[in-house]
């Protein structure tokens, strides 16, 4: 998962990752524990999460 | 008549109740997974956070949120929460709240002024009523009629708690109807459930009048024919309509018909856009065993750095937080200048809520930011340019197009309500 400029910092994204896998404190922060599932990315409003093809 | 919403926020779901209760059909498409924009729950470790919203109603059961959603009969109880209270240093003397603090009532904001600045609001409270001050920002005004900077203080406490906005931000005829609307509809409640209570009543309102929600679904055009909406994009799919009605705000919804507003007639529209600035903050949200305020009214901390105000929702609907815990959310303003260091206003949001709950234990839940393309408020309070567009059958709800007066989603309601009664009249 990459997090682009986008990013707004409003932590909708972790609520929704089952694995506890985004920091948000300004930006989101993905950690070592994502398994790169990407379904945050469906849920950020800003279109701020790419996920690897 | 066929009508599409784009967006299914607080401000597309109102329109889209209140037009499929007259009888339009009415077809909604969202981008997100999840309904209700800025304005529903989302659950973290058993809190029921919310995706932007304090799950604060500014004026209760009695507000235009609440009377437009009795209009459309969506069902959902609103809790009129405890009157607000503002905390004080111990000693008028002292920055912060360092070395102590009391609370007062929110009714009692002259307490910390001389007598003679006491008699001159009392006076003020009266005059204005009738001749509302115009021209200026809340701010300028305030300095002209008095020195003490308390009410500076006060003003820049309130507006950043309801508005996201430094009380030089917002223009004095806007407080003045907010001021009124006090009066009238009373303060904040919560809707039992938080905000997605809303957002679930007003879809069951919806889908028993034969209108459908589309999810994951987001429009990427709309159509236009000799100046009038016709359709939109969605994927590879089109759909036509007679009336298309907005929920992105003006700048985002211009953004979808670019091509079309290309030309020259349209050129002040768009200069128009560019002059809208969104308003930014920042949430933070607090997990505590036992409560930190002790009641369900807001507190303000107008000598906080950065919080501009507090609430515990749990007070009126335990079931926001687990048994036995509380919700405690602060919110803060953020200058436009700030939000390229927004880790550190956070800072200093989190070093302010160490001295409003000095000793006190609760956990750092989650921090959120708003601001830009997802801001706290998409045309700041009292700028916004109305529900019309210059394209015909095209309308712009929500946060982008409140009604004078309306603070957040009281805003969003009464703009909704008149861009609703220039459709079905
Ligand atoms: C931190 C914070 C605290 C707040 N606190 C309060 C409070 O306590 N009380 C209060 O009254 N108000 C509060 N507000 C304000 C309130 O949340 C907003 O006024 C309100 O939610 C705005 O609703 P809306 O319908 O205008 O927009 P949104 O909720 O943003 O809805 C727009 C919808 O359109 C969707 N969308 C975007 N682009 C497309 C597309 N191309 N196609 C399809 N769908 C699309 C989005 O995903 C979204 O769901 C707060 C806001 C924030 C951020």
């Amino acid at each position: 998962m990459k997090i682009n400029d986008n990013c707004v910092g409003c932590g909708q994204c972790t609520s929704f990752c089952k694995q506890e896998a985004i920091e948000v404190k300004g930006k989101a922060k993905i950690t070592a524990a994502c398994v790169e599932c990407g379904i945050c990315s469906f849920y950020c409003p800003v279109k701020a999460i790419e996920v690897p093809m | 008549m066929k009508t599409i919403v784009i967006g299914a926020g607080l401000g597309g779901l109102l329109s889209a109740a209140r037009l499929s209760q007259a009888g339009y059909q009415v077809e909604v498409f969202e981008r997100l997974p999840l309904t209700g924009g800025r304005f529903t729950n989302i659950n973290f470790r058993g809190f029921q956070l919310s995706t932007g919203a304090l799950h604060m109603l500014p004026h209760g059961p009695a507000g235009p949120l609440a009377q437009f959603l009795k209009e459309v009969k969506a069902d959902v109880i609103i809790v009129r929460a405890d009157r607000p209270t503002i905390r004080l240093p111990l000693k008028k003397h002292h920055p912060d709240y360092r070395h102590g603090f009391k609370d007062i009532a929110f009714s009692e904001f002259t307490k910390p002024l001389s007598h003679k600045d006491r008699l001159k609001i009392a006076l003020l409270v009266v005059s204005t009523r009738k001749n509302r001050p115009t021209g200026s920002s809340l701010q300028t005004w305030i300095r002209t009629q008095f020195k003490d900077e308390w009410l500076v203080k006060f003003a820049d406490s309130f507006c950043g708690w309801s508005l996201s906005l430094k009380s030089d931000k917002v223009r004095v005829e806007e407080i003045f109807e907010i001021i009124e609307s006090m009066y009238r509809f009373g303060g904040p409640g919560v809707p039992i459930g938080g905000c997605k209570a809303v957002i679930d009543a007003l879809e069951a309102v919806i889908f028993a009048n034969g209108g459908r929600i589309h999810t994951r679904a987001e429009v990427s055009q709309i159509l236009v024919e000799n100046g009038r909406a016709t359709g939109v994009v969605v994927g590879n799919e089109t759909y036509r309509a007679d009336l298309v009605i907005s929920n992105l705000g003006h700048a985002a919804t211009a953004c979808l018909c670019s091509e079309a507003l290309k030309e020259k007639i349209y050129a002040d529209y768009i200069r128009m856009l560019k002059t809208l600035q969104p308003s930014a903050g920042i949430k933070i949200c607090l997990a505590a065993d036992e409560p930190l305020i002790g009641y369900s009214g807001v507190l303000l901390t107008p000598y906080a750095k950065r919080v501009n105000g507090i609430n515990e929702v749990t007070h009126v609907d335990p079931k926001l937080a687990p048994p036995g815990k509380h919700l405690t959310m602060s919110h803060q303003y953020v200058a436009p200048e700030n939000v390229k260091s927004l880790e550190n206003e956070i800072d200093s949001g989190l070093n302010d809520l160490k001295e409003i709950f000095p000793g006190r234990k609760y956990e750092v839940l989650l921090i959120q930011s708003y601001h830009d393309n997802w801001p706290v408020n998409r045309a700041a309070s009292g700028t916004d340019p109305g529900n019309e567009t210059p394209i015909s059958n095209l309308y712009v709800v929500g946060d982008g197009a409140k009604g004078k007066g309306g603070i957040e989603v009281e805003g969003v309601a009464l703009g909704v309500a008149a861009a609703m009664k220039k459709i079905i009249g």
